[in-house]
């Protein structure tokens, strides 16, 4: 007992596993992240892989943690190397307390790898799972039974999880992963790991209920939940959740789930079907969405209602498939041929993407527009714990829809009908009395093709003024840390959990911060100007190489000399060290400034 | 049925065509079909792509909507599978469905959607002043292309269950064709391809050679629909002695795409009433269990 509670209890630890593509990373730690919510911890995920099925240098990463936590942070404490070079591209996110388990089958570790005080735990994975079961595929299954024991996970526990992540592959499977892991704890022992003797101890706390789920999933929920009943998708990176998960649930609820065979297709077709007054949406990323520019426009001058997700990745062109950017603002905030109103919303974690995604299906219905949701390779993909989403909360709101009894009381039906708010109640087709015509022309207002002038002005000024009036009621940002901190941060997707992580470092080094993390960024609302205007400086966290939000809240009369835009688009998501280098840097050349400037004077 | 509602709506434009344009006898035998069939212009929705005949949404009392250059299969589709109980019908030229659109076209006649969709074949874009087509023969113009043939296109497709071409010099037959298209699609059967050879009056008027040209297969009693290699063979046949098939080419029966992906337990997409939220709350409770690990 004395030695137990000599061990520090476990509150907040981050693992990787690292090897080639198809080694198994993330089989590791998905059950990793399945265990640490089930003694009631928070956990963080996040993969790291090349576009291709199987080698190249893939990782996985999982933060455990008590409280809020939505990254992975800067430095990892156990580090699980499915070979050398897993080693030498993760060394230099180890300090001198962190551990390695690496497997040495291919010969002993190069010790000037490691940062001096690691802990190497080395034993032949690869060979033992070879010699043992002859598929190297089982060395993951070994090396486990190591890290649950160093991270003073219960054995049981353990064989758990196994059965039920690999019940399902069939009893053969299940019972060589078994057995792997028997092999693996019983390695442990030999090395003087024994059960309950780990590095850490976790204190088993009333597990609170939570849901693990990425991004996308969420995003597919939240829609699921508003009435959403139609999608369309092609599949591409990093978006392909929202359409996976849409073709198991939707179909359920009697929606339809179609994979076209392009985004051309895929835009074209949720805008026939929103013609019939089903909610719809699509999901992409930057290629496609390009592809969808075309009818996203058609979309805004038909006033049909339509939500697109973009699922932003790295690019221009092809890119880097899998790694994250936020570079797509421009398109989705000033993209298409011609004027129309969009509304661009941004969610910041898997469990907002929810919200937001609800949202976003409520709005196009009742603004009959094209509304974006703003995401990123990180925020897409990587998987969080949620809590369980309270749909008591939440309210489908129609749009102004008319029925056959509401069409046969008016004198006139004109489907674009000028009106206080910009909207036109709308007949769905199959209402007797409602035929009407949806065209991409300019039109009049029962949408017959027309070039007039006085017209075109009123019905261009008609849609913009949707816009106006959805402003009222656009998700507003959220604030956090003290309001009179001299050093303001803005930043969205991802750079929620990694600003607020670095905001507690900051304060540590004598930083004063706020974050305003905007949910609604086009268009801009005055919360988030308003921040700006009361911040002495602010720090726009942008993940692109031209700084796309700084420029956007400039364009929208942000105060330029208040802004400092930090721009990151070499394919790695921020992490909170690196951001508080940054800003560390950038505030001690503010100083100097401010020194000389007061020597010149 | 109630009494149709006296709402005054929008009054269907007069056809933008050229007199003696081939569109207008596609009109008018839509509408006659239409008509005869007893299809109500509430549960009609009529979408049209970009070109001459891309207006003809305009021209009839019904829900239209005008598609996208090339898009107007990817948009009846979706408004087909959100709401099948509209009768769906898709139009067009040759150069919106061949052309920019041809890619559709090859995925609808994968799918089978119980839409009919119009080609009003022209061989040539009217509407930017007669510049050779995907259809447009070899020596028309500058181009070199022998022109693409959609219904040998459709026949390389197992899954294609009716293919026909009428042309609007025989608006009979035409009339014929129409209704056993939309019949086709009414019944669930699938997709319902009809071109239709429409002379272009202004830029390329076809009228007489294709007369000349046309070879009426019904007239053929040795020619059968519902054997599609004898009919590809007979296709090629005529196509290679210069003549120009139409008439009923191909009738067969696959799965029609919304028999497939429907939940029939369910009510269509289009038709629920999304304010009822405990409707489906089972399902999202669900989900959220699915998720608890």
């Amino acid at each position: 007992m004395t030695s137990k509670n000599s061990q520090p209890v476990l509150e907040d630890v981050s693992v990787i596993v690292a090897g080639q593509g198809g080694d198994g990373s993330l089989t590791v730690i998905t059950m990793l992240a399945d265990l640490f919510r089930n003694v009631g911890l928070n956990v963080y995920t996040e993969r790291d892989v090349l576009s291709r099925i199987r080698g190249g240098h893939a990782a996985a990463t999982m933060r455990a943690f008590k409280g809020d936590r939505h990254c992975i942070g800067s430095h990892i404490d156990l580090l699980v190397a499915l070979d050398e070079e897993a080693v030498e591209k993760n060394a230099h996110q180890l300090n001198s307390k962190s551990m390695v388990v690496f497997d040495d089958s291919g010969g002993p570790l190069n010790p000037g790898l490691l940062p001096e005080g690691v802990r190497l735990y080395a034993a032949p994975f690869n060979r033992i799972a070879m010699r043992t079961m002859r598929r190297e595929l089982y060395k993951n299954s070994i090396a486990f039974g190591i890290v649950g024991r160093i991270l003073g996970l219960e054995d049981q526990s353990m064989r758990d999880t196994f059965t039920k992540r690999f019940q399902r592959m069939g009893q053969v499977i299940l019972d060589y992963n078994i057995e792997a892991l028997e092999l693996g704890l019983h390695l442990a022992d030999e090395m003087g790991i024994k059960h309950g003797e780990g590095k850490y101890r976790i204190e088993q706390t009333e597990p609170e209920e939570h849901l693990l789920l990425m991004g996308n999933e969420s995003i597919a929920f939240g829609f699921m939940v508003a009435g959403g009943r139609f999608f369309t998708g092609y599949p591409i990176t990093p978006s392909t959740e929202v359409l996976e998960t849409l073709q198991k649930w939707l179909p359920r609820c009697g929606g339809v789930v179609r994979q076209t065979e392009d985004e051309l297709a895929g835009i074209n077709m949720a805008i026939g079907a929103a013609l019939t007054g089903v909610r719809t949406m699509t999901a992409t990323s930057g290629p496609g969405f390009s592809l969808m520019q075309e009818g996203i426009g058609h979309a805004g001058s038909g006033e049909v209602p339509i939500v697109v997700v973009d699922c932003q990745r790295s690019g221009p062109s092809t890119g880097m498939p899998t790694k994250p950017e936020q570079s797509d603002l421009n398109i989705m905030v000033f993209g298409g041929h011609g004027d129309y109103p969009r509304i661009v919303l941004t969610p910041g974690h898997p469990e907002d993407c929810f919200y937001l995604a609800f949202e976003a299906t409520n709005l196009a219905d009742k603004y009959q527009c094209p509304v974006f949701i703003a995401m990123d390779q990180a925020l897409s993909q990587n998987i969080a714990s949620v809590k369980p989403f309270n749909l008591d909360q939440v309210q489908v709101e129609p749009g102004k829809r008319l029925t056959a009894e509401e069409v046969a009381k008016l004198d006139t039906y004109k489907r674009y009908a000028f009106s206080k708010d910009g909207v036109s109640a709308f007949a769905a087709p199959g209402t007797p009395g409602g035929m009407s015509l949806v065209t991409g022309n300019e039109h009049d207002e029962f949408g017959l093709v027309s070039t007039d002038p006085t017209n075109r002005v009123k019905m261009m000024d008609k849609r913009f003024h949707k816009i106006e009036e959805a402003k009222k009621e656009l998700p507003k940002g959220r604030h956090f840390g003290d309001k009179n901190a001299p050093i303001g941060f803005i930043g969205i997707g991802m750079m929620y959990g990694v600003i607020l992580d670095a905001m507690t470092h900051l304060e540590k080094q004598g930083f004063k911060t706020q974050y305003h993390q905007p949910r609604t960024i086009w268009p801009v609302l005055d919360d988030t100007l308003a921040f700006i205007e009361e911040c002495e400086r602010v720090y726009v966290i942008d993940l692109n190489a031209q700084g796309q939000l700084a420029h956007i809240l400039m364009h929208q009369g942000a105060d330029a000399s208040k802004i400092i835009s930090i721009c990151r688009y070499d394919g790695l998501p921020y992490r909170p060290g690196y951001l508080v280098n940054q800003i560390v840097e950038q505030e001690g050349k503010l100083n100097r400034d401010e020194k000389k400037e007061a020597k010149a004077q | 049925m109630t009494t149709p509602p006296n709402t005054k709506t929008f009054t269907p434009a007069r056809p933008i065509w050229c007199a003696g344009c081939g569109d207008f006898a596609v009109q008018g035998v839509l509408e006659k079909s239409l008509n005869k069939m007893g299809i109500p212009p509430h549960k009609l929705m009529l979408l049209a792509g970009i070109g001459c005949s891309g207006t003809i949404q305009n021209n009839l009392r019904c829900y239209g909507y005008h598609a996208l250059h090339g898009r107007v299969l990817p948009a009846t589709i979706g408004a087909k599978l959100a709401n099948p109980d509209l009768t769906v019908i898709a139009a067009g030229g040759d150069g919106d469905g061949f052309a920019i659109g041809a890619g559709h076209l090859v995925h609808t006649f994968k799918s089978n959607p119980s839409i009919m969709y119009v080609v009003m074949n022209n061989s040539n874009y009217g509407l930017t002043k007669g510049q050779a087509s995907p259809t447009s023969p070899i020596g028309y113009h500058d181009n070199s292309e022998m022109g693409l043939d959609s219904i040998l296109l459709g026949l390389s497709f197992l899954s294609t269950t009716f293919l026909a071409r009428g042309f609007s010099g025989n608006p009979e037959q035409l009339g014929q064709l129409m209704e056993a298209a939309i019949e086709h699609t009414q019944s669930g059967k699938g997709f319902a391809f009809l071109e239709v050879l429409s002379p272009c009056v202004t830029y390329y008027d076809t009228h007489r050679e294709w007369r000349a040209k046309v070879y009426n297969v019904e007239e053929d009693e040795s020619f059968d629909p519902t054997n599609r290699a004898e009919a590809f063979q007979k296709v090629i046949e005529l196509k290679e002695q210069g003549r120009i098939p139409i008439g009923r080419i191909l009738t067969a029966e696959h799965p029609s795409l919304e028999s497939i992906i429907i939940n029939k337990e369910e009510t269509l997409p289009a038709q629920q009433n999304i304010s009822n939220f405990d409707d489906h709350r089972k399902h999202y409770d669900q989900f959220m269990k699915a998720h608890l690990g």
